[in-house]
């Protein structure tokens, strides 16, 4: 199978697969309001009638962290309490869905219905929480020789208190250019698991080691490819949201319309990459 | 050049009557120091042979002579420093100190026995940073006390303001160094007598504008830098070199050594700056030169020129950074700032801080011990304005798309944040302010009322009375008191009696009082005036309620409070529905004041302090009411967050 075939099939799975990708989505925005809600909530309490509102519209000025007072630690530790547990939540959930989603790109044809995905999702759940634990320690172990290694180096010549320099440019390129192997074999690991219905973790990396051998090219190139246009997706959504400042009701709300549609389209070409390896080990 | 300096030098008596740097005195030179020096980078000691003087300009006899010994802070843990403060010796090697090993007068007559150490600020008995130097013969009016001294210094590891760390030296506080003695009237004394402080966690500078002539030997790969010009570096052979330097009408003498300095000169009009840095803070160089020029060009523009004609500025190493943030005089120490980010100023606003103090302590020397506001809060409040002004109003320390801080802001957070912020007067000594509200109070309280001051008086105001300060009392240590002095001339001269008398009702609150100042809009309400039917006989009232139309009459009414101490006039803003916006004025005395408007408009929203005059209100959030709140802002805040916390989850998952 050629490249632009794989990412081609791939694509094609993903778009039929969209109501697996809103079901999702609408998971992550319910966890992330129930957190956003009350900090609202605080912030609408705290300024009341007070126009010291004005002063959140291009961006949190810190000087008023000092006007709000006391409230203002306890929003602080609201908020971090809040996003830990969100970000917890939110990865078992992705892992959750992960395995429906890997199903579907892994049927030869046809979809699944929602319960058939959720079943699927529920049955892939632990051994596909163990390679993910798995990966990301890989992974956490790859960017520590790759960048942390090369940057105690760096500031223990240069006497510097941040690595920096050219050199370090050329490890972050590096570590980008490899990020994508370890991406290609946790993929085709739990496609393995998807596919064959087994919980067997260990060799189910063993077969992602193996595709990944076979055919190196064909799926290192796939997933970079993917990766690439991820990461420029999400450069882009988050330069979005900074210079975003709608200051009237319905440009705020169009403002959530874009911001979220911008959100599903990254779940899109997430489960892009998810499909396009699936396609890639056929 | 170098050469024609040092002949020069050599033909000059040590009094330093010529001059080498400025071309005319600019301070009346009541002591001087020659001093011989000669750094051990092994022990981390230097031996000095020092000939210093002071001239007696009271018009009576003075039988001793008070001298700092200030790098005896280091030298045990119950000096008062280390009692105060929380620095302790890295082994046994790290403690610091000075000794004189010999001292004579100018006659020959030996004074070592005549040395005691005084503690004249908290009586401890284990702090040495203050002698007394018992002299045989009074000095008469007039006459120059001359003495010939050989000490030895070690210096303190690890490095607070002056220390080494390996082959990393920062010297200063090194040299037995005369204490101020003040005449009746000066700082508002009542008797004549040395004003000599020891060495605290929060304060060390008051002196007098000297002469210094100082020659150091060294290791020939070791790069110096010093708060004097370079007249000479001398290869002595051996691996040894002797730079002579060359310093007049400065505060304090420092100067550095290391091996690793990279340096790198700019020159701003007639003022050779010379930058000492690190190979991983070269980056940051062209950063660090642009804030020292706009803190000379703001201060030359709005209070006075600077008047030496050289600056130097360090970037300490890591193993260095205690040496970071000082000044003294021509030389001060900022922070490499090479792992600090672009859209965070930390490094300028050191740097202009840093600078800051070098210009108003090199400058001014007022008396930071007794009245470190006159120190820290004035050079403060011009750092804030001078960064915010460069870097961005309202921006200023941080810009970032979602969040950023303005450098006044910061010293008002940091201010109004402090829970010891009203437990004391502002004019305290800086040992004595209690619950470590020092830090609070002296740069940050004194820095919000001087802001305060401005919005009161207006900024052009404010710049004329720092000339006037600036032009009165350069080289002549003012005290508080003088500059209130100089802020009701210039208010007086300008605005007349506007502001009453004088300003001292002012500073009797916020300089000599604990208070805080607290406005608060409590609420606004408009109702409709009813059209009066009349009475009839007794027996009936009636009124009619029109539906509305342009000549309907609404009764607005504007609450404010004062919740807090301080009494400052305010101005409130108030819109109404119709577009009118009114100006009021309110003096702030009594405890509550409302407005009433009738017209055809509805009030809308007021803001107490519309243009945020007063920084000192420690809370701005209840200073505005609007019956109109949209709360766009949150609503927008929160559907930021909300797709931030989606990305890092789908980012953050395999």
């Amino acid at each position: 199978m050629s490249l632009f075939k794989a990412l081609k099939n791939g694509a094609v799975n993903v778009v039929s697969s969209y109501k697996m990708i809103l079901l999702v989505w609408i998971t992550t925005l319910v966890l992330a309001l129930a957190v956003a809600f009350p900090l609202k909530a605080s912030f609408n309490m705290i300024f009341g009638s007070s126009m010291a509102i004005e002063r959140l519209n291009d961006g949190f000025d810190i000087g008023l962290a000092g006007d709000i007072g006391r409230p203002f630690g306890a929003i602080m530790a609201s908020l971090s309490a809040g996003a830990f547990v969100v970000g917890t939540a939110g990865f078992f959930l992705m892992t959750f869905f992960a395995g429906g989603l890997f199903r579907r790109f892994t049927l030869a044809w046809g979809g699944l219905r929602v319960s058939e995905f959720l079943r699927a999702s529920a049955s892939n759940f632990i051994p596909f929480l163990k390679i993910a634990l798995l990966m990301m320690f890989i992974i956490g172990a790859y960017t520590f020789v790759m960048i942390g290694l090369p940057g105690i180096l760096n500031m223990t010549v240069s006497g510097s208190q941040m690595p920096s320099g050219r050199f370090m440019y050329l490890f972050y390129g590096l570590w980008a250019l490899g990020l994508p192997v370890w991406l290609v074999v946790a993929d085709a690991s739990r496609r393995w698991i998807a596919s064959t219905g087994s919980k067997k973790v260990f060799r189910a990396i063993g077969s992602g080691f193996r595709l990944l051998r076979e055919r190196f090219w064909l799926s290192y190139l796939t997933v970079l490819a993917v990766f690439l246009l991820n990461t420029l997706f999400i450069a882009l959504t988050f330069w979005f949201s900074a210079r975003a400042l709608p200051d009237r009701g319905m440009e705020v709300f169009l403002f959530f319309l874009a911001a979220q549609s911008l959100f599903i389209l990254r779940l899109f070409m997430k489960a892009w990459r998810y499909a396009a390896v699936c396609e890639s080990a056929q | 050049m170098r050469t024609f300096f040092s002949v020069l030098l050599c033909l000059l008596p040590f009094t330093a009557g010529g001059q080498i740097v400025v071309n005319k005195p600019l301070s009346p030179r009541l002591t001087g120091y020659d001093i011989n020096a000669v750094l051990d980078p092994e022990e981390h000691t230097v031996n000095g042979l020092m000939t210093a003087f002071w001239v007696n300009h009271s018009s009576a006899p003075v039988s001793e002579a008070m001298m700092h010994m200030y790098l005896n802070a280091f030298s045990s843990n119950l000096s008062t420093f280390t009692a105060q403060g929380r620095w302790s010796a890295a082994g046994n090697d790290g403690w610091g100190w000075v000794k004189v090993k010999s001292v004579t007068d100018g006659i020959g007559n030996d004074l070592i026995d005549s040395l005691r150490y005084v503690s004249p600020d908290d009586g401890n008995t284990h702090d040495r940073t203050v002698m007394r130097v018992g002299l045989p013969v009074s000095v008469a009016p007039g006459d120059t006390l001359t003495l010939h001294m050989e000490f030895i210094s070690k210096l303190p590891s690890p490095i607070v303001r002056t220390g080494y760390e390996d082959d990393y030296h920062f010297v200063a506080q090194w040299f037995p160094k005369f204490g101020v003695y003040e005449t009746a009237g000066m700082r508002q004394r009542e008797t004549d007598g040395w004003n000599c402080h020891q060495f605290h966690p929060t304060s060390e500078f008051y002196a007098n504008h000297s002469v210094y002539n100082v020659s150091v030997t060294l290791p020939s790969d070791f790069v110096t830098g010093s708060g004097g010009i370079l007249i000479e570096e001398i290869d002595l052979g051996d691996g040894l070199k002797k730079v002579v330097w060359r310093a007049e009408d400065i505060v304090d003498f420092a100067w550095t050594a290391w091996p690793g300095y990279k340096v790198l000169t700019r020159k701003w009009r007639d003022v050779d700056i010379t930058l000492l840095t690190t190979e991983a803070a070269l980056k940051k160089a062209d950063n660090q030169f642009e804030a020292v020029i706009h803190a000379l060009e703001y201060l030359d523009e709005r209070v006075g020129p600077y008047p030496w004609p050289h600056l130097t500025f360090v970037d300490p190493p890591l193993s260095g950074a205690g040496a970071g943030g000082m000044e003294y005089t021509t030389i001060f120490t900022s922070m490499g700032g090479g792992a600090v980010p672009s859209f965070l100023k930390m490094a300028e606003m050191v740097t202009i801080h840093e600078f800051g103090h070098a210009y108003f302590m090199g400058i001014l020397a007022s008396n930071e011990f007794e009245e470190p506001w006159v120190d820290e809060g004035i050079n403060s409040y011009w750092e804030q304005r001078i960064v915010d002004h460069y870097y961005g109003d309202g921006y200023g320390l941080l810009k970032l798309p979602f969040i950023r801080m303005s450098d006044t802001d910061q010293g008002r957070l940091s201010y109004i944040t402090s829970p010891g912020h009203n437990l004391a007067t502002n004019d305290l000594p800086s040992w004595m302010y209690p619950h470590n509200s020092y830090s609070t109070m002296s740069y940050n309280k004194a820095a919000a009322w001087l802001h305060t001051l401005e919005g009161i008086i207006g900024t052009e105001t404010m710049d004329n009375v720092f000339r006037e300060y600036y032009r009165r009392w350069a080289f002549r240590h003012p005290s508080g008191k003088d500059f209130i002095a100089v802020v009701n001339d210039v208010v007086k001269t300008r605005h007349g009696d506007r502001y009453g008398e004088d300003m001292n009702w002012f500073f009797d609150q916020v300089l000599y009082g604990s208070g805080i100042c607290d406005y608060r809009l409590s609420g606004i309400t408009s109702n409709k005036i009813r059209s009066y039917s009349g009475v009839v006989e007794g027996d009936s009232v009636s009124y009619t309620r029109s539906e509305r139309s342009s000549d309907t009459l609404y009764l607005s009414r504007v609450s404010i409070e004062r919740l807090g101490e301080v009494k400052l006039p305010v101005e409130v803003l108030v819109r109404f529905d119709n577009g009118d916006e009114v100006l009021e004025t309110w003096d702030g005395i009594a405890g509550y004041r409302d407005f009433d408007y009738t017209g055809t408009g509805k009030v809308v929203w007021a803001k107490i302090d519309p243009y945020d005059k007063i920084d000192m209100d420690v809370n701005r959030i209840n200073n505005s009411y609007t019956l109109e709140q949209k709360y766009t802002a949150s609503r927008r805040m929160m559907n930021k967050f909300v797709l931030f916390m989606q990305m890092m989850i789908s980012i953050f998952t395999l």
